[in-house]
């Protein structure tokens, strides 16, 4: 095999998205980008594989509007070298643009024998894009993927579905999706932190791929996000000496006043 | 061949400091930090003295995210139901960056600190774990964290009150209650403009407020609030002797102190947004580790450098200047290429001539007094609030004298004790 193509969302923290509890917005000003968790599951299948692959090359790929700072970590889990492309046209990117820009991307690189990517991102938990790039590709795509082995060019998986596990084989290129069990994801090393910044990184342009900002518009424009409100009524009960018996009397009523009871 | 000149544990104040200044003088560095980010672990009270880090990087307050310049000092003795307040105001006197201080929020100034570093050239990995001292023939080569073993001529541990490389090093023992504290602070958010109109400031202005007594509920401690930004931090410091003995948790302490009558009004409305609590070295000389071996030296909190004096406290301006001086000691090692303790415990004299041990052997009975005058954080603040009750109270009955007034209850404290305690306090505080 020759190059092994792990797909990443830089993504926000969503531990420190707050909620602006008046307008109900979201304020992401505190929030921090950060590797999607699940593509660290991938980046780590990414490294298994071309070890037992002895594949060349361990690639990260990712895009999004701002994903420059993104190669220094990716890269600390693993990857010889990350392209990305950052562009602004991408800020609210759905999963067709991702995986159309993927797509082309991968194609730019080539050589690449297999294409893992994780089953959803923290952000917008969409589910699509690996299935979209195998399709836009026109290579086979395997979902639910929880074991990876592989021989010459023929990789065997195990997808983990509702009902047992299926084993298949399939034959490279191909586009896995992995699920968050296929492998730990460990915490990268000093080491690893640190040669990651000999590393190297390319950045790749919507127009160096062919596509335009034109073709990566969103097809839904999102008006707005909000965050759901949950309502909360306190009653006090007992609280000025009542009994008890006045006290269920008083909770049997409000309860059937809500339509609970 | 070292991996690198230096190794730096821990990128609080005293690492990042250190890791800036040998960069700068071009070493090769390596910064450690155990957070996330740098800072992320880290909870001050809330008040940088600003002088030692003047020194390092003049004119830091214009560009590093600090909070607000105190120009207002209040200290208070604070009964269950009163609360007698010492209020000095002065945009002024303390304008000047040689004594000015700012409240800081180590999150932010933390992880400034450490890019300055960064910038200076320093690489700095987080999160990074130093688990332990490398060692080749008995001699520290560098540090090892999970299965990286990486190598320095000298290894800095600035790596916080604990210091559990300095135990390993055998330079500091495992801490003694009663040489430290635990504190417990919340960061209460309000808007701007409420915290200038409650605490009479301008823009930018802040206000710091130390109290003793009923927080502590009588415990050797003492309350604090500071005003940030657009947040307030309260919170509670207590010798752990103290707070091992304790019926009531110090959760609860912190609790009562910010519903005390005269506390209330001044966070009421404010969102609650961190919690946060931490042990704070506070046995000033008399825990002083040994501070340098052969390759090896100890910084800020985790050689104990702080000073608690009841109406002020330190620790961060320590801790910059010890990261200060630190780094000139390694400069001077790396120009002899001598990094035994012959030329590192240079150091130690560096901050003996330096305010920072200067300090801390002035005030060296401080933690002694502190802890011995258990009247400081029950009795005399009860006085006080008596004293002013008598004499504000107009009630009809035929008034007295104002030492009439102020005898029968200073007598019930007792005069010698009174008397004492002021002698030994003005001669160690």
């Amino acid at each position: 095999m020759k190059k092994i193509a792990v797909c990443y969302k830089w993504v926000l923290n969503d531990a420190d998205i707050r909620v602006n509890e008046k307008s109900r917005d979201l304020d992401v000003e505190k929030s921090k980008p950060q590797i999607n968790e699940y593509d660290r599951n991938g980046l780590a299948t990414g490294v298994m594989l071309k070890e037992s692959a002895g594949a060349a090359e361990l690639v990260g790929v990712t895009c999004g509007a701002d994903t420059e700072p993104s190669a220094k970590d990716a890269l600390s889990r693993g990857p010889d070298v990350v392209y990305y492309l950052s562009d602004p046209a991408l800020a609210q990117a759905d999963s067709t643009a991702s995986s159309k820009v993927l797509a082309a991307m991968i194609r730019s690189l080539g050589d690449v024998d297999v294409v893992i990517c994780s089953e959803c991102s923290s952000d917008e938990y969409a589910q699509q894009v690996g299935p979209r790039l195998a399709a836009l590709l026109g290579w086979p795509s395997v979902s639910y993927v929880s074991a990876v082995s592989v021989n010459g060019d023929t990789l065997t998986l195990d997808r983990k579905l509702e009902e047992g596990t299926e084993t298949v084989t399939v034959k490279a290129p191909v586009v896995i999706v992995v699920s968050p069990d296929v492998c730990d994801a460990p915490i990268p090393g000093v080491k690893q932190i640190l040669s990651a910044k000999k590393k190297p990184s390319h950045a790749l342009t919507l127009a160096g791929i062919g596509l335009s900002a034109e073709t990566v518009k969103p097809l839904a424009a999102v008006q707005s996000v909000k965050a759901p409100l949950t309502s909360r009524k306190a009653v006090n009960l007992m609280a000025d000496g009542e009994s008890v018996a006045e006290a269920v009397a008083k909770l049997v009523k409000q309860l059937s006043t809500e339509g609970v009871l | 061949m070292a991996d690198y000149d230096a190794i730096v544990v821990g990128a609080g104040l005293a690492g990042s400091t250190a890791a800036y200044c040998m960069a700068k003088a071009g070493l090769s560095v390596l910064l450690l930090e155990r957070g996330d980010t740098a800072g992320v672990k880290n909870v001050t009270g809330g008040r940088l003295y600003g002088h030692s880090l003047e020194k390092v990087i003049p004119g830091f307050a214009q560009e590093a995210p600090v909070e607000r310049k105190i120009v207002r000092e209040r200290v208070s003795m604070m009964t269950e139901d009163s609360c007698f307040t010492a209020d000095f105001h002065t945009p002024s006197r303390f304008d000047d960056a040689s004594c000015a201080s700012y409240t800081v929020l180590r999150a932010e100034f933390d992880a400034w600190l450490a890019s300055k570093a960064e910038e200076a050239g320093c690489d700095l990995v987080s999160p990074a774990h130093a688990d332990d001292l490398l060692r080749e023939n008995g001699k520290i080569i560098g540090i090892k964290g999970g299965e990286d073993e990486l190598t320095a001529e000298v290894v800095l541990l600035a790596d916080g009150v604990n210091s559990l490389l300095g135990q390993k090093a055998g330079l500091k023992k495992e801490l003694s209650p009663h040489h430290v504290a635990v504190g417990a602070k919340e960061i209460l958010e309000l808007p701007k403009g409420v915290i200038n109109d409650r605490f009479g400031l301008n823009d930018g202005e802040g206000m710091a407020n130390l109290f003793a007594g009923f927080p502590s509920a009588g415990m050797v401690g003492g309350g604090f609030l500071y005003t940030n930004k657009e947040s307030l931090c309260l919170g509670l410091v207590i010798t752990v002797a103290d707070m091992s003995k304790s019926a009531v948790r110090l959760p609860d302490l912190l609790e009562k102190f910010r519903e005390h009558p005269a506390v209330k009004p001044l966070v009421a409305g404010a969102k609650l947004v961190e919690y946060s609590a931490h042990l704070v070295p506070e046995g000033g000389l008399a825990m002083l580790p040994a501070l340098s071996a052969d390759n090896l030296l100890l910084l800020g909190d985790a050689a104990g450098l702080c000073m608690n004096l009841g109406y002020t406290v330190r620790g961060m301006d320590l801790a910059v200047a010890s990261g200060h001086l630190a780094a000139q000691t390694v400069i001077e090692a790396k120009e002899k290429g001598d990094f035994s303790n012959n030329v590192l415990a240079g150091y130690k004299s560096r901050l003996e001539q330096s305010f920072v041990l200067k300090d801390m052997r002035t005030h060296k009975n401080a933690p002694h007094f502190i802890e011995h005058t258990p009247r400081m954080f029950s009795e005399y603040p009860a006085l006080a609030a008596d004293v002013f009750t008598q004499l504000f109270k107009v009630d009809g009955t035929p008034s007295r004298l104002m030492l009439k007034k102020a005898l029968p209850l200073v007598s019930k404290v007792g005069f010698l004790n009174l008397i004492k305690d002021g002698l030994k306090g003005s001669r160690a505080l």
